[in-house]
């Protein structure tokens, strides 16, 4: 039986949570806010998983969701990084701050 | 048939573990991910925000040991370390200063900023943080030679503020702060769940497989077809010549292409011989 | 407690065994990549490494061999730990070894070292889908992740996967050659650059590098040894015995083989890898898949089937 109560998982899922919100808005590159965005994608995963071994052991949908969440996160780091060249040899810079307009 | 011990033999023996192991095993891991999350947050070097990042997915990866979901741990660290890898190569290619040198040291860094770049490499000539050794001319030859295209593309547009956050910093960190308070709020404020005693089947990936191939089956080979489009889409956008190169690159692609001068005395000897006669 | 012990303990013979063969011969080129001499005796000085990742490389790179390690079975009781998705994990592990040598190669910070460091990364992609589609074939024949049941299986179905899948052996040679950064693949140790990332550490850090570079070879080998020649099974002679006959033969014959071709760059390891070897390794799966439909692999004593 495992001692530790569901609510310290959720906690940890929360810190990351927010730590990767900070990432995403604060951070100036765009490597780094896909970063951010894969650290609230993990976080998401985690508390999935916590409620799955908690709630319902026996059904593992819950995994199968985080698998799933996993390759979209890859899916998205590939396109993410191909956009970003894109943009690189377009504007000669992967500061988003720097991205006035969206027409190419 | 006996029931086998499943992955990692301390959380998975029913019964065996003491809380004692078991928080300390949480500690440590749960320790392990948000310093590293916090860290890829906050450090100034891009390398080591990557690999920070990368160290957060593991620790998150031994709470899925400690969740008994094995099988998900290993796919994380599997997906994460070279997915992380591949990201930061990129990010050294579009960044002017990739090892955080320069931002170290010209920027007064506080609390976490100052922590995670600590000893991050003070290059006296502030090109970059990438900088090697002392400046005999043997090692500036060899250093021009090494020297990737990054730091050529990078120098160039080289801005004046050199920060890796934008303005909205603050505001960043007090939204990020005021929604990790009231999360772990709302978690204290009701920390009942409907939690179920029983334990599941040790054999997780063998349930995972009949489950993907079967009621998930859509879902699976969805993800599938999301991968090759998402292939197809990566390959469209690099094509080559959508847009002009810049003069720059088409001189890098030219120096490239040369057959190279034929060499007399070669430059890049094996870098301990000359620290040897150094001595 | 026995069993880390037991298992450092293998790692340590294996590592000797390895660091000894492998410098008795050189190939056509000479260069001799990851087998080449460290300073151990005396600490390298350099001006400016980042204190952090510097020292973490090899640690981390010792770790994932160690790791790597705990899954090889050397009988049916003389394993670490008999995991149950024992061949998703080595693959997992292993890739540590070029998360250290990433690690150690920026952080020591010369131009050499990073160099290196930029081209394990690369050679990364070229090896480890191959390398999935190589031991896939095994898993399909034998039904199961566990090392210690597909050794079983060969054994009971008296034939080495060998020679159902000839084409998975040879992309398992090529590419391990690949994870291992042994000849014609040592671009990240060649020589120009100053052998990578030996060139930067001395001391117990190059010490740590010999261990974790000989050892990746020797898991390497031991792993392909139990997959496709049958582990520790054999007639006559005990065990372990056999593992380490099989380990050294396929040790030695994937160097060798690695000696007799010229030196790959990155750039055309990558594409070999996904020009010939990807499309290779998918037609492997399929093949495997058309045998095991004729009756070939498994049969009742299929280890999955008793649960």
């Amino acid at each position: 039986m495992i001692a530790i109560p569901l609510t310290a998982f959720l906690l940890v899922a929360a810190v990351l949570f927010a730590i990767g919100l900070y990432a995403v808005i604060a951070q100036r590159t765009a490597v780094m806010v896909l970063m951010g965005i894969e650290l609230l994608l993990n976080a998401t995963g985690l508390n999935l998983v916590a409620f799955w071994r908690f709630t319902a052991p026996q059904d593992y949908s819950g995994q199968i969701f985080v698998i799933i969440i996993v390759t979209i996160g890859a899916i998205e780091m590939a396109i993410g990084l191909a956009i970003m060249m894109l943009l690189y040899r377009r504007h000669q810079t992967v500061q988003v701050d720097k991205y006035k307009e969206l027409k190419g | 048939m006996p029931v086998k011990t499943p992955f990692l033999l301390e959380e998975a023996t029913e019964m065996e573990v003491s809380p004692v192991l078991q928080w300390a095993a949480f500690g440590i891991f749960a320790f392990i991910s948000i310093a590293g999350a916090l860290g890829m947050a906050t450090t100034m070097s891009m390398f080591r925000s990557g690999i920070f990042l990368m160290a957060s997915f593991i620790g998150v990866a031994g709470l899925f040991i400690l969740l008994l979901a094995d099988l998900l741990a290993l796919l994380q660290i599997m997906m994460y370390i070279g997915g992380m890898l591949v990201m930061i190569l990129f990010m050294l290619l579009f960044s002017g200063d990739p090892g955080g040198g320069m931002m170290s040291t010209h920027m007064r860094l506080r609390g976490p900023e100052w922590f995670f770049s600590l000893g991050l490499a003070r290059s006296p000539s502030g090109t970059d943080g990438n900088n090697a050794n002392d400046s005999s001319d043997k090692e500036e030859d060899q250093r021009d030679q090494a020297r990737d295209s990054h730091q050529e593309e990078g120098e160039k547009e080289e801005s004046n503020d050199m920060s890796m956050f934008t303005p909205a910093k603050r505001g960043a960190a007090g939204l990020a702060l005021g929604i990790g308070v009231l999360l772990i709020a709302l978690l204290l404020w009701r920390p009942h769940w409907a939690v179920v005693a029983q334990m599941p089947d040790p054999d997780s990936p063998r349930r995972i497989g009949h489950l993907l191939m079967d009621k998930y089956m859509i879902a699976f080979e969805g993800a599938g077809l999301l991968i090759l489009l998402g292939i197809f889409g990566a390959v469209l956008l690099q094509r080559p010549g959508k847009y002009p190169d810049s003069a720059h690159r088409e001189e890098l692609r030219a120096a490239v292409e040369d057959a190279p001068a034929p060499v007399k005395t070669d430059p890049l000897k094996p870098l301990g011989l000359d620290r040897d006669r150094e001595k | 407690m026995t069993s880390v012990l037991a298992t450092v303990a293998a790692l340590l013979a294996g590592v000797g065994l390895t660091a000894w063969l492998e410098p008795k011969w050189l190939g056509a080129n000479g260069e001799r990549g990851p087998a080449s001499p460290v300073k151990i005796a005396a600490d390298v000085r350099l001006t400016q490494p980042d204190p952090w990742l510097y020292y973490a490389g090899p640690v981390i790179a010792c770790m994932g061999v160690s790791w790597a390690m705990v899954c090889i079975p050397f009988s049916p009781s003389l394993v670490g730990n008999d995991v149950n998705i024992g061949l998703f994990y080595f693959i997992v592990v292993v890739d540590f070894v070029v998360l250290g040598i990433a690690l150690g190669g920026w952080g020591a910070n010369t131009p050499d070292s990073v160099e290196s460091c930029y081209r394990a990364i690369a050679q990364l992609i070229a090896y480890v889908i191959p390398l999935g589609l190589a031991i896939i074939g095994p898993i399909m024949m034998a039904r199961s992740l566990s090392t210690v049941h597909i050794v079983e299986a060969q054994a009971n179905a008296q034939l080495w996967y060998l020679i159902p899948q000839p084409i998975g052996f040879i992309l398992y040679v090529i590419s391990g050659l690949m994870q291992v950064y042994r000849a014609p693949f040592l671009e990240p140790f060649a020589d120009p650059i100053g052998r990578g990332v030996l060139s930067v550490f001395g001391g117990w850090k190059g010490l740590l590098w010999r261990l974790a570079l000989s050892g990746v070879l020797f898991v390497v080998a031991a792993m392909g040894a139990v997959i496709f020649l049958g582990g520790y099974s054999g007639p006559f002679l005990p065990g372990p015995v056999w593992m380490v006959i099989k380990t050294v033969g396929l040790m030695v014959l994937m160097i060798w083989l690695g000696r007799q071709v010229r030196l790959l760059s990155v750039a055309e390891m990558l594409s070999l890898s996904w020009k010939v070897l990807i499309p290779v390794g998918l037609l492997n799966v399929l093949l495997v898949g058309g045998l095991i439909l004729l009756g070939a692999g498994q049969d009742p004593f299929s280890p999955g089937g008793g649960h």
